[in-house]
């Protein structure tokens, strides 16, 4: 069995709204193994952006555990969580979040801020991950003269930045048409299959979601107990399931049978 | 920012100004202790003044009070009493003619009518002049006065632009020709004695048909210890005469510059006063605007956190922000300070005027001990580079202290609530 990146444990998160308590998860109980793709569905308002703020770092749990590399991230005070989220995880939100002023290079360079690396030593990994989601000929764009996709790629290359346990992603495609929507997909795939980055995706999009290797579906706050396998397993295994024969990460189709993969 | 930085400005210059005033009364009160001014009047009188718009109400002669004589007969009686060693008799008279001038304070303007010129005819004596400074010494053409002069006159440099005359050239002064022998700069004397013409008495009293009379007489005692009672003496035998002897003129000295002391630490309660609230209101200025921008910036504070920065990273870059807003506000206000500053100050702040009080009327000791040049020190603003650099200071920490609250709130926030703010 691979190691285990993040696990919770009989996770509870309830608010306060107005006096009336609102449970937006409860005994929430999953496994992300190194290396694995999960997509988490349900629909809106389910507790899926909840789920993933817990994962990140961003939220504390009512109740359970989140461990992250083996530590209880819930236990780690707030002055210290700063750390987990730069060099944990890298987060991909639905709206981009790129900072208007700086360009795709600085944007990716962002969470590299106060680490030991040096000012070259940033620029070339901001160029390597740049290069890893095909903006090379973007470096010196801002975000307001990329599209929406290209910006969504951005926003992934600063997720990977200091090279985190996990890349969680918070409906990536949601501000995307279906085609950039699936390419963003794809790119998430690929990083996937080539990088080995463990990655965890929420969407309400089925056909996305299929995409991944692990589906879980998330409804009223409650992990359902079926799980499906998706079709990326066998895209991971790089053999088309209806002939048999080699395909590529990035293929859609079969380009030996011409079947939808 | 701008007023701010002006208003020190301003305080500095009215502390110069203290530092000039005491200066002024120090160098007066240390001259001759032995004199005693004997005079018809009280005192000369200044001017009167009436709101801008309104006709002068002043008679054209005079200078705001009636001019009064005493008998030159008087001076040799005088002379008996025992401890005297010399009595100089003066004869001042003003001119009929008479100019109007507007004077801009901030208070409104003035319209002032004062006479043309001022006659002083002065004893000329080769020992007075040498040994009582009668005359003026900054002789800036020409010649001064000697002993036997007559028919000639020694005039200020700004009346002689006024007519136009150079040394030998003729003056006509009541209705006479004068030949003008020296030209006195009368630039450092202020308002008093800048258009006095000096000549023989005796040309003096024919002129202003005056004979047989003075103004008034300089008593001199032998000694300090003669001066109360040859006082004393003249006061009985002269009811009418005021007597003036050191220790008066000290007293006079004293309320003018208690007067003049008083008005600076009115000015400065004034200023300091500004400062304090000009301080408040640029930090709380600072700390709106931070506050304003935390909030307008509150999602990017939430990405920056969900990216792995820390609370400090993000404080102190809001800091920063505020700092570095707030040196460019120095700057600015720097450069506007200094080009305005004295324009704002001329505002702002009240003339230090001493035209009220004391006569000021001393023997003349021309040059800038002058007392009358007292009553001219106006407050003007002297922007040094300590003055600028301290003002820069105070901005930068303006700057810091209003940050500091809104940058520990940014830093505070819940990244997850600040990326859900829209």
């Amino acid at each position: 069995m691979s190691e285990l990146v993040l696990e919770t444990q009989k996770l509870d998160k309830v608010y306060k709204l107005g006096g009336r308590q609102v449970r937006a998860l409860s005994d929430v109980n999953i496994q992300v193994k190194k290396g694995d793709f999960i997509s988490i569905m349900g629909p809106s308002g389910c507790g899926k952006t909840t789920l993933l703020n817990m994962l990140g770092c961003l939220d504390k749990p009512t109740y359970g555990k989140v461990i992250l590399d083996g530590v209880d991230v819930t236990k780690v005070p707030e002055k210290r969580l700063f750390k987990i989220r730069k060099y944990k995880v890298g987060f991909v939100f639905q709206t981009f979040n790129l900072m208007p002023y700086l360009n795709a290079i600085e944007n990716v360079e962002l969470p590299m801020e106060g680490t030991k690396k040096s000012g070259d030593e940033k620029r070339k990994r901001a160029r390597e991950l740049l290069k890893l989601v095909g903006l090379s000929e973007r470096e010196e764009h801002r975000p307001h003269r990329l599209s929406a996709g290209e910006q969504q790629r951005v926003a992934i290359a600063r997720a990977l930045a200091n090279n985190p346990s996990i890349v969680l992603a918070d409906e990536p495609t949601g501000n995307l048409d279906s085609k950039t929507g699936y390419e963003i997909i794809r790119l998430l795939g690929k990083l996937n299959i080539d990088q080995g980055t463990t990655i965890v995706v929420v969407t309400h999009d089925s056909h996305k979601a299929a995409h991944a290797s692990r589906m879980l579906f998330l409804s009223d706050g409650k992990i359902l107990g079926k799980e499906k396998e998706g079709t990326h397993l066998l895209k991971k295994e790089l053999i088309c399931p209806h002939c048999g024969r080699e395909i590529q990460p990035d293929d859609t189709f079969c380009p030996r049978c011409g079947k939808k993969l | 920012m701008a007023i701010m930085i002006s208003i020190p400005a301003g305080t500095v210059a009215n502390q110069e100004a203290a530092q000039r005033l005491t200066e002024n009364y120090n160098t007066a009160i240390t001259t001759t202790t032995t004199l005693i001014e004997v005079s018809a009047s009280s005192g000369r009188g200044m001017f009167s003044s009436t709101p801008s718009g309104a006709p002068p109400s002043m008679p054209s002669a005079g200078f705001g009070q009636e001019e009064v004589f005493i008998n030159e007969a008087v001076g040799d009686e005088i002379r008996t009493i025992e401890g005297v060693k010399d009595v100089v008799p003066f004869l001042e008279k003003s001119s009929d003619e008479t100019t109007s001038e507007t004077i801009s304070t901030p208070r409104g303007s003035f319209s002032i009518s004062r006479p043309l010129y001022t006659i002083t005819g002065v004893c000329l004596n080769s020992m007075f002049i040498s040994d009582y400074s009668i005359l003026p010494t900054n002789i800036t053409a020409g010649r001064k006065l000697l002993e036997g002069d007559s028919g000639v006159v020694l005039m200020s440099l700004n009346l002689s632009e006024y007519y136009g005359v150079g040394v030998e050239g003729e003056v006509k002064i009541y209705e006479e020709y004068f030949t003008v022998v020296g030209i006195y700069d009368s630039t450092a004397q202020g308002f008093m004695g800048a258009r006095t013409v000096y000549m023989n008495i005796t040309d003096a009293q024919t002129v202003t048909g005056q004979v047989g009379n003075v103004s008034r007489f300089d008593v001199y005692a032998e000694d300090v210890s003669y001066v109360d009672s040859i006082a004393d003496v003249i006061k009985a035998a002269y009811s009418d005469l005021y007597v003036t002897t050191y220790e008066d003129r000290l007293a006079n000295l004293q309320t003018a510059l208690n007067n003049a002391e008083s008005t600076l630490a009115q000015t400065q309660a004034t200023a300091t006063q500004e400062i304090v609230i000009a301080v408040v209101a640029t930090s709380l200025i600072v700390l709106f605007v931070m506050l304003y921008t935390v909030r307008e910036r509150t999602r990017e504070i939430g990405i920056l956190k969900a990216i792995g920065f820390s609370n400090w990273n993000i404080m102190s870059q809001f800091m920063l922000e505020g700092i570095l807003i707030s040196l460019i506000a120095g700057v600015v206000g720097v450069a506007i300070g200094s080009v305005g500053a004295s324009f704002l100050s001329s505002v702002l702040l009240p003339h230090i005027s001493l035209f009220s009080g004391s006569s000021g009327r001393f023997q003349p000791s021309f040059g800038s001990t002058n007392p009358g040049t007292i009553g001219s020190e106006t407050t003007s603003v002297a922007l040094s580079p300590e003055l600028m650099l301290l003002a820069f200071g105070v901005a930068v920490l303006l700057g810091a202290l209003g940050s500091l609250y809104p940058a520990w709130r940014a830093s505070r926030t819940s990244p997850m609530e600040a990326l859900r703010y829209e």
